[in-house]
């Protein structure tokens, strides 16, 4: 009966979500703000993979940036210059990403805490030098412009609104895929892994091949999303996909809380909220702000914030119906 | 490659170099007290040649108090990180550790760039710009304070930990940790010593480093990334390697950025210590895949 | 004997400079409870993590039906049937206990992150099968009840049982239990006890290394007694309880010999 409850609840907040987010791009509602929304969605797909990798491997990537630009570059270079049609240059830079991802996992997941973190790192910083100074292929620091738009036929992706909606149904099925990655047996084995990485081993599960995989799957994640960057801005340059931006995937991911879903949506916004709004008069106190948060996040919420409080309500809401069963 | 290039190339590589180790070594130390990468620990380079530069030209304080002043606020600093950041997070996971580290770096990043903002500042030279000649390259003064500082430092630090009581203790947290606390030794304490001593380690590299090239508030990054690789390549436990791997990095860069290479500009040198990374992270792993099988 | 289950041949596995294991010899009979005892520092445990793939060995071979398990590691050897529990239970303490059998269930299942992410009717197909026999064997070791509650909630006798179940979900041929009686109290070991014959029953082999006498010569067909590494008997219960060195190994050990 609780189960029955609970779903209806959840229901009930996915609907009201959805009808937030198809109402947004109205004027008369939050409209200004449809382009913060769409970097919100953009950058949610490239969270939701840190998440999954923080939450079920207890590692950190610092360079998220890289497989998020790999997947601009190669949608940019693909569909502009070669003239490929967008949708099959997504998905080839997809699976590139992935495969690239594959090749480096193994190497990088036999290292450990630190080390594999500085490798991630050196990762980020090498394939943003790549970006720039590659530049026959790249345009390097200038870049490449009037990237075509997404169509499917006669309809094209080229309005703030239409792109609004796309990006949004693209983030919505990345997480929707992602949370029924996390509630079948292989989320469960990642589960396991977690919980006890020699008991897992014992069970038949394959440790390093499933970090590998989850890995992989943020690399693609990743991908889609710097995919659908370009063809929202139709420009791309080695900018954005720096040091600065895998760290604030990280701020985004420990907002939104290790190994949570959902959570990745919270920790995006937050963070753009953040920086986009509030502190866009104060030049250079997002990196002050970013770097607070992480500290203190890490020292008294260290499973995230969002899962923090939403375990706090949890706690909260036992403690009161335990009082209410009370005679 | 000419001589007088490739001379210039040793000693400037030399020099740089010299800080790596600097940096390398602060890891290091931390490292074995405490189990911890800092990965704040370039942040102290850049806070020793930022402090210099502000103490002496903005605020008028004469050279040599500038600098004394400049590695004491420095390694105030460092002892704060420690007490406020990472003892609080008590029984925290490596992970959570590492990323307590990185937001601490970008914050005192962030703040020294709210301050004193974003461009490039030099203080002045220890003793002068007359640049000395030896084998048809030229050796600029500071060149020498910094390889000299760097060896003055490298042997105190051997004097230190081999010769005196603390020192000793130091190394007995790094050994066993249990074990030294069992003898008496508080490792909290030990752990905000290694701390201090790193942010104090940094901050002498910064403040002699600085007047030779320029220093900003971004410095930080690519100098804790390049001490760190010197630090592995002393298996974060031998000094002497780490120096030597310091060394050997610089010297690399150099030749590598008078050589010119291929489609690469002037990001070349910072590449250089990328791949030297990922060659000491790549062997590293293969290392650790040949020990599961027979572990 | 028909083929054993499992056989080494010059085991032997050395840590720096100490002999953990030393020239062992084994050949246990399928379908049997065989019981692995020793004074502490004997080599059990390494015996076992051996076994299991944990270490790889530094000498001799170790075959499992007939067949040598070279490097295999541990993922692969619980594949191929060999199951084992831990000294420190090691359950998947962010787990129900329901949820713990059925991770048991991983290499009996096949699906993965594609059928997954789309919910393919396979996916469905195995979950349902995945539950099903789990819950059987919850309830055969009698936790039934507790299906829906955090696996660590539970005292540590079920706990252990919970983490046999766990291995038991794996179908095993072969299942090392290490010290499945420590921390039990006199009632729950006789239950422990009649649960490891009804897995013999089941037909699966039993190894298990255990420090209690009573457990062991209650239900062990066959006692291997380890010392300092190598192997100093073997047989039945009643024979090595006679048997002068397995006495003279626990003689001045403040071991319990009954």
């Amino acid at each position: 009966m609780l189960e029955r409850l609970k779903r209806r609840w959840t229901y009930l907040a996915i609907a009201a979500m959805l009808l937030f987010l198809v109402l947004i791009p109205f004027d008369w509602f939050l409209g200004q703000y449809t382009v913060l929304m769409i970097f919100i969605g953009i950058h949610t797909m490239v969270t939701v993979g840190l998440c999954l990798l923080m939450g079920y491997t207890g590692q950190v990537s610092l360079g998220q940036a890289a497989f998020y630009g790999l997947g601009a570059y190669f949608s940019a270079i693909l569909s502009k210059t070669y003239h490929v049609n967008p949708w099959l240059a997504m998905l080839m830079a997809a699976i590139a990403t992935g495969a690239f991802a594959y090749v480096i996992g193994y190497p990088f997941f036999r290292l450990r805490g630190n080390y594999l973190a500085m490798a991630t790192l050196g990762l980020g910083l090498i394939v943003g030098i790549l970006f720039s100074q590659l530049d026959r292929f790249t345009g390097g620091s200038m870049g490449i412009r009037e990237i075509p738009p997404l169509s499917i036929g006669s309809f094209v992706f080229n309005t703030t609104l239409k792109r609004y909606f796309l990006v949004w149904v693209f983030c919505l099925v990345t997480l929707l895929l992602a949370q029924n990655i996390v509630r079948s047996r292989t989320g469960r084995a990642l589960r396991a892994i977690r919980g006890s990485e020699a008991a897992a081993e014992s069970v038949g599960i394959n440790a390093a091949q499933f970090k590998v995989k989850i890995f992989v799957l943020g690399a693609v994640f990743a991908s889609l999303a710097g995919s659908l960057y370009v063809h929202n801005f139709f420009y791309v340059n080695p900018g954005p996909f720096g040091f600065l931006f895998s760290v604030m995937v990280v701020v985004m991911a420990v907002i939104g809380g290790l190994a949570s879903i959902w959570g990745a949506i919270f920790g995006t916004a937050v963070v753009h909220i953040l920086s986009d709004e509030l502190l866009i008069e104060f030049g250079e106190w997002d990196t002050i702000v970013y770097g607070l948060i992480l500290v203190v996040v890490m020292i008294f919420v260290p499973q995230g914030l969002f899962v923090g409080l939403r375990e706090t309500y949890e706690h909260w809401r036992l403690r009161h119906v335990e009082r209410r069963a009370e005679p | 490659m000419s001589l007088d290039l490739f001379v210039q190339s040793i000693i400037s590589g030399l020099s740089q170099g010299s800080i790596y180790a600097l940096v390398g070594l602060g890891f290091t130390i931390i490292f074995t007290v405490t189990g911890i990468i800092n990965f704040a620990q370039g942040e102290f380079v850049m806070l020793g040649g930022m402090f210099s530069w502000a103490f002496f030209t903005l605020y008028g304080v004469p050279q040599v108090p500038a600098l004394i002043l400049s590695v004491l606020v420095a390694t105030a600093i460092g002892a704060v990180l420690y007490l406020l950041a990472i003892r609080s997070a008590r029984k925290a996971s490596v992970v959570s550790l590492i990323i307590i580290t990185i937001g601490a770096s970008i914050f005192i990043r962030g703040v020294v760039g709210e301050i004193w903002g974003r461009d490039f500042v030099r203080p002045p030279y220890f003793t002068g710009e007359n640049s000395l000649h030896f084998l048809g390259a030229s050796i600029e003064p500071q060149r020498l304070w910094i390889v000299g500082t760097t060896i003055f430092v490298a042997l105190i630090l051997h004097f230190f930990f081999s010769r005196t009581m603390l020192g000793k203790a130091l190394k007995a947290c790094s050994v066993n940790r249990i074990g030294a606390a069992l003898v008496g030794i508080n490792p909290r304490t030990m752990s905000l010593i290694a701390f201090a001593l790193a942010a104090a380690m940094g901050a002498i590299g910064g403040i002699v480093t600085a007047p030779q090239g320029t220093t900003w508030a971004d410095a930080g990054l690519m100098l804790g990334l390049k001490g760190f690789v010197a630090a592995a390549l002393g298996g974060f436990r031998s000094q002497v390697a780490t120096v030597i791997g310091g060394v050997t990095l610089g010297i690399l860069e150099q030749l590598a950025i008078r050589v010119n290479w291929g489609p690469f500009g002037s990001d070349y040198a910072d590449a250089i210590a990328l791949v030297v990374l990922l060659l000491v992270l790549l062997v590293r792993s293969g290392k650790l895949a040949a020990e599961e099988r027979t572990s | 004997m028909s083929q054993p289950i499992l056989e080494t041949k010059v085991l032997g596995k050395v840590f720096g400079g100490l002999t953990a294991l030393d020239k062992v010899n084994l050949a246990v009979e399928a379908g049997k409870i065989i019981s692995v005892i020793g004074p502490n520092g004997a080599g059990k445990t390494t015996l076992f993590n051996l076994i299991a793939g944990v270490y790889a060995p530094s000498s001799g071979e170790i075959y499992f039906q007939g067949k040598p398990l070279g490097n295999a590691p541990p993922h692969r050897r619980a594949a191929l049937g060999v199951a084992r529990t831990f000294q420190g239970v090691l359950l998947f303490d962010n787990m129900t206990t329901m949820e713990n059998v059925m991770s048991g269930q991983h290499p009996r299942s096949r699906y993965g992150f594609l059928e997954a992410a789309l919910r393919l009717p396979k996916a469905h197909r195995e979950e349902e099968t995945i539950s099903l026999k789990a819950m059987r064997y919850l309830n055969l070791v009698g936790l039934g009840m507790h299906a829906q509650q955090n696996a660590l909630s539970l005292p540590l006798g079920q706990q252990k049982i919970l983490a046999i179940a766990r291995a038991l979900a794996t179908e095993p041929k072969l299942l090392l239990l290490d010290e499945p009686g420590a921390g039990l109290n006199a009632l729950e070991k006789q239950g422990l006890g009649e649960l490891i014959r009804r897995i013999r029953d089941m037909g699966i082999s039993v190894i298990l290394v255990e420090h209690d006498m009573d457990l062991v010569m209650g239900i062990a067909e066959w006692v291997i007694v380890l010392d300092s590494g190598q192997k100093i008997a073997e047989g039945t219960a009643s024979q090595i309880q006679k048997d002068r060195r397995v006495i003279a190994a626990y003689l001045g050990e403040e071991e319990k010999v009954e």
